[in-house]
């Protein structure tokens, strides 16, 4: 709770500044728009904020832990710089090429970006680099070799995340209109892989899976609760029994 | 009808023991069928877990072997709970549908209609050998044949000596109050860690690290031809093929009823994610299949977790050696005995209130026999608040406060051989030789699980599994004669550990757990 709250605030502000920006991709504006260093950076950094912070709870949570109390803040701070940075950097690349897929206005172009957004979802690098994500290494408690640790292993995270993640996350960015929805979509997408138990890696086709069975699991909870607050309606105790599915 | 289930050395443990022999003649009958059947015993095994090539070295599974089709496979196999707080009832469902297969041969075998599991309580007097029926090749019904007899079981040396070392085992677990533990260093609790939707290795609750990881190991062993290899108890995806598996977890599921009804105990979980199971956070179903076909059966920790509402009970009830630990430690402290069930609660209402308090930074390796020794700094503030603490437990001052817990991380450990127990001790003076000091044990760890969680693109992404181990009997020493300044750690393997396993321990730690 300590750690999801604040990064579920970060995530809902940051989708907040994309929908409230005066131009941008809520405006479908995303690819008309004149491009600056400074608006580039920012739509990069709203992207990785509204996408990848929510979904890194784990990491930051094995951070916070394992460091001294009067550590923790700094601990966080070096782990978010050294896990964002790569990631705003690869996000700016990845407008880039979005912007010119885009620009081309070619079919051709654009089928070739989703076969290689297709091919990197079913691969088995993929697979590997959604497994090393679940690894989080042994962080030095003192000094500089603490730092020095937990900005490595925000490196090679952020690296793993990257390699999972890159080819969904161009998707969003090749759509001009309903850009926004897309991009919802995908971040569930990208939270439901997140969540799945790593596995041997091998060519499939990876879906939303976890996230889709956690809303039917949640469903049959909750409809079932509702099947017996009206069945034990006119029975007083009928409730204190076990809550079983 | 209500099963009893019974202990295994009733009559000692031997054949004259009727519920043993129609184990065997159950367990016999489903190692006959084939493996794709649902109620064959290569088929529950591999509920358990499966390894196709250790299976296949050990002779389990052969080319000729036709594999049950994929959907059974992907519903029913590689099911085993470990290091989750699942841990207990995914197990004893288990136990209950390989216990009604077995009677249902039984049965059809013109045995017992109320046949029931035996289970196997090493820690009752002279009974933590291996019962002599599991041990000998030959039995009633043939000779060199005994369905119960298992040959990859090596027993703690390693050398067919099957026993468990009464001195390497306890029931500890039994004193903690919550189930459910944390992730962050403090207490793992009785049965587990909350997993949550996404598992990242959590540590094992404490009666899963003792005596049931290392119950696992003792039996096993490792191979003494190739001291890699594990003996099939030693390793997860071989452990269901070994029929004493099955009265292993009796015992440890005993153990949970026990603990149940301890009055320290805070009961089982109520949170609607335990109760209703992983599958309502998009997890796999707890699925067993049933006979006689092998239909699924399905059910959630809530359908198992009251024995009441169940169809077995056990004959005996008592833990053998559990002692009032926390009321134990306050009044050490010098706490009003009074206040010791007070103190109880408050330790439980305080889990989430965890800090690191020191740490060695290096990496360890172990190999051979020689112990491995780490020296733990404590950081200053961290200190002066736990010890702070201690000092709040003293008589003079009121009003009275529960001390904080310590607990000491073995952190990251890998391994590629599971077949290993490290014993761990906390300020040994330097020259002596720690076995003469049993009050500075801080417990042992058995790597059940380890080679898994070592593979790079297994479960933990080859983070290796962290060890928590309860260290405030050590402190509360410590404190009492004002050495609590560092922590000497020293880890003992309890065998020669082979260079091959590559051990690893990625850092030692100590948390305090409280207010």
């Amino acid at each position: 709770m300590r750690v999801r709250v604040p990064l579920l605030a970060i995530g809902a502000a940051a989708w907040l500044a994309l929908v409230l920006a005066p131009v941008g991709p809520a405006h479908g504006s995303m690819h008309s728009m004149r491009w600056t260093p400074v608006s580039l950076v920012t739509e990069a950094a709203l992207m990785f904020m509204a996408m990848m912070v929510p979904l890194s709870g784990a990491p930051v949570r094995h951070v916070r832990d394992r460091s001294f109390a009067c550590r923790r803040w700094r601990a966080v701070a070096l782990f978010a710089a050294s896990y964002a940075l790569p990631w705003i950097a690869t996000t700016v690349v990845l407008l880039i090429a979005a912007a010119w897929i885009v620009a081309a206005d070619s079919p051709v172009v654009l089928a070739l970006a989703v076969v290689v957004v297709a091919v990197c979802q079913s691969s088995p690098q993929k697979q590997h680099c959604l497994n090393r994500c679940h690894a989080h290494p042994a962080l030095a408690a003192f000094g500089v070799k603490a730092d020095l640790d937990v900005l490595r292993f925000g490196l090679s995270h952020a690296s793993w995340c990257i390699g999972s993640c890159f080819a969904l996350m161009l998707l969003p960015m090749l759509f001009t209109r309903g850009h926004l929805a897309v991009m919802a979509g995908v971040t569930l997408w990208l939270a439901g892989e997140r969540i799945e138990k790593p596995m041997l890696p091998r060519w499939r086709w990876r879906g939303p899976g976890k996230i889709v069975r956690v809303a039917r699991g949640q469903v049959r909870v909750w409809a079932k609760r509702f099947e017996k607050t009206r069945s034990c309606a006119s029975r007083p105790h009928c409730m204190q029994g076990p809550d079983i599915l | 009808m209500t099963y009893t289930r019974t202990n295994v050395y009733e009559n000692g443990g031997d054949f004259s023991n009727p519920t043993i022999l129609w184990y065997a003649r159950g367990v016999a009958a489903m190692q006959a069928r084939a493996l794709a059947d649902p109620t064959s015993w290569r088929f529950y095994a591999a509920i358990h877990g499966i390894d196709r090539r250790l299976w296949t070295h050990y002779g389990y599974l052969s080319p000729s072997d036709q594999m049950p089709a994929q959907d059974q496979i992907d519903l029913f196999w590689n099911q085993c709970q470990h290091g989750t707080w699942y841990f207990l009832p995914w197990h004893r469902g288990y136990l209950l549908a390989l216990e009604a297969t077995i009677r249902e041969v039984v049965t059809g075998l013109g045995g017992p209609s109320n046949w029931a599991l035996p289970y196997w309580n090493y820690f009752a007097p002279d009974e933590f050998k291996l019962p002599p029926a599991f041990a000998s090749p030959d039995w009633p019904d043939g000779k060199g044949n005994n369905p119960l007899f298992i040959k990859q079981r090596w027993g703690p040396k390693n050398n067919g000596d099957v026993y468990v070392p009464l001195d390497q085992v306890n029931l500890d677990a039994l004193n903690e109050p919550e189930f459910t533990g944390v992730a962050s260093g403090g207490s793992p609790g009785f049965g587990g860690v909350d997993t949550g939707f996404e598992h990242n290795g959590s540590p094992h609750g404490l009666l899963e690290n003792q005596p049931h990881d290392m119950v696992h190991v003792f039996v096993g062993g490792r191979n003494p031809a190739n001291r890699v290899l594990p003996g099939l108890m030693s390793y997860p995806p071989t452990a269901g093929l070994d029929p004493i598996f099955y009265l292993h977890h009796a015992n440890i599921d005993r153990l949970w009823e026990v603990w149940v009804r301890e009055p320290t105990s805070l009961g089982n979980p109520t949170e609607a994610q335990w109760v209703n199971g992983p599958a309502s956070i998009g997890g796999h179903p707890f699925v067993m299949p049933n006979p006689p076909k092998g239909t699924p059966w399905y059910y959630t920790p809530g359908d198992v977790a009251d024995l009441a509402n169940l169809d077995y009970v056990y004959d005996n009830m008592s833990p053998a050696g559990v002692t009032a630990a926390v009321a134990e430690r306050l009044e050490r402290l010098h706490l009003a005995a009074g206040a010791a069930m007070e103190g109880a609660a408050r330790m439980a209402t305080t889990r989430h209130n965890v800090e690191l308090v020191g740490a060695h930074d290096q990496e360890l390796r172990i190999a051979g026999s020689a112990e491995v020794r780490a020296t733990v700094r404590l950081d200053a503030p961290a200190h002066r608040r736990m010890t702070a603490n201690l000092a709040a437990a003293a008589p003079e001052m009121a009003p009275a406060a529960a001390p904080d817990r310590v607990f000491l991380n073995l952190e990251k450990v890998r391994s590629l051989s599971d077949a290993t127990v490290l014993q761990v001790y906390v300020n040994v003076p330097d020259g002596a030789n720690p076995a003469d000091y049993p009050e500075r044990w801080a417990g042992n760890v058995g790597l059940f699980g380890a080679s898994q969680a070592t593979a790079a693109d297994g479960e933990h992404g080859g983070a290796g599994l962290t060890f928590v181990l309860e260290i405030t009997h050590v402190v509360n020493t410590l404190h009492l004669q004002n050495e609590l300044d560092a922590l000497e750690v020293r880890i003992v393997p309890f065998d020669e550990v082979p260079e091959e396993a590559e051990v690893r321990v990625g850092r030692v730690s100590v948390f305090r757990q409280g207010r």
